[in-house]
């Protein structure tokens, strides 16, 4: 698809994610065994077609840059354009961007750049995998400016809200952000004309305003624009708590979200690490888990998401647990809601337990 | 210079579609991926595949070299089939030797001192900068890796004997009375400008079979070259056969025998972009390899999985190797098996047997893309080649 340009917003942590993002954004927060959060953005672009994009960061991005690097996994390290890495331009900007407009007017140079018609706008830690060939070219077929991706699911969840008039096209934005009601929930990805969106951006920068859906939207509709809505139907949820990161992850091991995320016709392309495939020992039993590469699984195992490289020695018991890469869970240590990140040390007989609606966080390279 | 055109024809349906080294093993690997990481792991950046059966899936396998580390701006990793030349009718590999003739002007346009020529059929892990360094340090023409095996498996090898220098002064191809238990890995170091003679003066032998072991590395001992063996220790399986091939698999079972979990030589291959596998409420696994994207509620034990395998609730799956896509339905058992890529046991089926210790019993292959109908029974030593042959 030659004729888009992606921008992906990698630059947020969300404070309620707490030590899960304490030396990263959510963009790079580990998921599903063996993705980043960004993954599935990066995907869906590089399914549909797109080869350029730009992926706007501004702190703490070191773990982001060791992930995307060039973006050879996801096929968009490209000779002319492909991936662009996007870092504050100056130093003007004093602590995150208060919205998507002000990161993108902070970018403006780049955004001004775009060689293509059409900008897809999708923030890195809204989970789904949306078809973004369908997506442009029904916005293309509806002529109108800006095309927003909604849903119905997720419907206790909070989210900017959206009214259509009857012919589908949107009729207000909801400024407030709500749960289930009125409207449907925005996922914040959208696709726009550059024109209309350099024109939105311009008047934003003028009035010294950063917010896209408040400042942006409303002010197109005040201006008689028009906007299309085009559904998704899979699953979608946004990482911004600890709550959310542990129901999505939990929700991964269910056959539905699972395929919604991980189509055969979409997949999800990550860094690769080439680990070898996973061993189950003699002793081990593991149920209802989604489990990676590189695993050596000696104890028990229920409930839980185990990503690359994780050991589980004999007479270990893990129950509703995520464990990220190369942690090491020690001989009889018994572990119940449990986030642990990366690298870990558990030693043996060790018992921790969190709850479901508290899980523990273990922050990286803890050893206990 | 990786000889990879060979056609495994022991493997029979396996290998009906698709080279041997091809081949899927060890769970997310196939067999090229251990000479391909072993080049890469040895600082080895310019490799040249030799394809001529089946070339088509290998070709895609080996693709830019990515997976491995070698695709780099000046060398990498390049696919070198037959070809034509002008004037000339272009003709296939006659044998090993010929392969590596056809392919001289390759080799010229790297200019080298030594060339590496290894086979695409072996699966174990060596560092072939050491073979190199001591290949240099002795001045040899040619130094072949030879790794000591029983005086009665010795019958199935090229065998090495060494004279009092340590140096080699013998070939003998699978000996009836074999003389020495050193045999040849198919893994040689030659210095180029010698190796270059002896491929022109060969090709020119009407009466050779053009082979590196049958006729180059004799006429290199009668021209009074140095040949040196590199002594190997560590695990290499040659996997040719049925039985070869499920034994390998089963070793790949316990660490001791060949550890692919170690980070300073790790063995790469092309990832099939799955998410982690899933292992349901009802599934039971045990002494086991599974890889990504499979999708297990069954029980499994003493099994290897490929990617992307999917176990029925209730099915039973032991001693068995499983190609990736494989597809085993509810309640279908399969045991002392090997089933190919993409293949399906429909519900009820049952596949192979436990050994009975009989002479006849061997372990039940199922070849690519076949389907074993619902209920049906396949016995042990079978091997499928097409669905027609188990509907029921």
């Amino acid at each position: 698809m030659t004729d888009v340009h992606g921008i992906v917003y990698a630059y947020h942590s969300s404070p309620a994610l707490g030590d899960l993002t304490r030396s990263r954004t959510n963009a790079s927060l580990p998921f599903a065994g063996r993705y980043r959060l960004i993954d599935f953005a990066l995907s869906s672009l590089s399914n549909a077609g797109v080869r350029d994009v730009g992926v706007i960061m501004q702190r703490d991005f070191q773990s982001l840059l060791d992930h995307v690097a060039g973006g050879k996994a996801w096929d968009i390290s490209r000779r002319r354009g492909g991936l662009k890495l996007l870092p504050p331009f100056g130093t003007h900007h004093v602590g995150e961007y208060a919205g998507t407009a002000e990161a993108l007017n902070a970018v403006m140079g780049y955004v001004k750049d775009i060689p293509q018609e059409h900008i897809v706008l999708i923030p890195a830690d809204v989970l789904c995998n949306v078809d973004i060939a369908a997506l442009v070219e029904q916005h293309v077929k509806s002529g109108c400016g800006i095309t927003a991706v909604c849903t119905k699911n997720n419907p206790t969840a909070v989210h900017y809200r959206l009214t259509q008039k009857a012919d589908g096209k949107v009729e207000k934005v909801l400024f407030h952000q709500v749960g289930a009601g009125e409207g449907l929930a925005a996922m914040e990805i959208y696709v726009a004309k550059k024109d209309t969106l350099l024109e939105l951006l311009a008047h934003c920068e003028a009035e010294n305003r950063f917010h896209f859906h408040k400042d942006c939207l409303a002010h197109y509709l005040e201006q008689g624009g028009e906007m299309d809505v085009f559904l998704y139907d899979g699953y979608t949820t946004r990482i911004d708590s600890v709550d959310d990161y542990y129901r999505a992850s939990m929700d991964m091991l269910k056959a539905g979200p699972r395929a919604d995320l991980f189509p055969t016709d979409r997949p999800v392309r990550t860094k690769e690490r080439s680990d070898v495939s996973t061993y189950y020992g003699e002793d081990a039993k593991v149920e209802n888990s989604l489990i990676a590469d590189g695993c050596f699984i000696e104890g028990t195992v229920k409930n839980c998401v185990l990503f690359r490289g994780v050991r589980v020695a004999p007479g270990a018991v893990l129950e509703n647990c995520i464990v990220m890469q190369d942690t090491v869970i020690g001989e009889g240590a018994a572990l119940k809601y449990i986030i642990s990140d990366k690298n870990v040390e558990i030693a043996p007989y060790v018992t921790l337990t969190g709850g479901e609606k508290l899980p523990l966080v273990l922050p990286k390279r803890s050893k206990l | 210079m990786l000889l990879a055109g060979g056609q495994g024809s022991r493997l029979y349906a396996l290998t009906a579609k698709v080279a041997k080294p091809n081949m899927p093993f060890g769970g997310k690997y196939r067999i090229i991926d251990f000479p391909l990481s072993n080049c890469a792991n040895s600082g080895i950046d310019t490799v040249g595949v030799l394809t001529q059966y089946q070339p088509l899936r290998l070709n895609r396998y080996v693709g830019s070299g990515q997976p491995w580390d070698l695709d780099t701006e000046d060398g990498g990793v390049y696919i070198l089939p037959p070809y034509q030349s002008a004037g000339e009718k272009g003709s296939w590999f006659s044998g090993t030797a010929n392969a590596i003739y056809q392919n001289m002007d390759f080799i010229e346009m790297y200019d080298p001192d030594h060339v590496l020529i290894l086979s695409g059929d072996h699966v174990y892990k060596m560092d072939y900068a050491k073979m190199l360094r001591a290949h240099q340090e002795a001045e040899a023409a040619c130094t072949i890796a030879v790794i000591q095996v029983s005086m009665e498996e010795a019958t199935r090898f090229g065998i090495m004997n060494l004279g009092p220098d340590g140096f080699i002064n013998e070939f003998e191809e699978k000996p009836a009375h074999p003389k020495s238990d050193l045999a040849s890995m198919g893994i040689y170091i030659f210095d180029w400008k010698k190796l270059r003679k002896y491929l022109i003066e060969d090709e020119n032998d009407p009466n050779s079979s053009k082979d590196f072991g049958k006729n180059i590395i004799p006429k290199m001992l009668a021209g009074g070259e140095k040949l040196m063996p590199y002594r190997f220790e560590g695990y290499w399986r040659d996997v040719g056969t049925i039985t070869s091939l499920w034994d390998a698999n089963m070793d790949m079972l316990s660490n001791t025998k060949l550890n692919l979990f170690d980070p300073q030589w790790p063995i790469r291959a092309r990832s099939p972009i799955r998410p982690p596998h899933f292992a349901g409420e009802g599934a039971r696994i045990h002494h086991s390899i599974v890889t990504e994207g499979c999708d297990i509620d069954g029980k499994v034990d003493n099994s290897v999985l490929s990617a992307s395998v999917t176990v029925g609730s209730g099915a039973k799956i032991s001693y068995s190797i499983l190609m990736p896509g494989a597809v085993v339905e509810p309640g279908a058992v399969v045991e002392y098996a090997i089933i190919g890529e993409n293949a399906r046991i429909c519900a009820g089926a049952h596949v192979g047997t436990e050994p009975d210790g009989s002479e006849s019993w061997g372990v039940a292959t199922v070849g690519p893309d076949v389907t074993v109908g619902p209920g049906v029974s396949v016995p042990a030593s079978a091997m499928i080649y097409d669905s027609s042959e188990v509907q029921s």
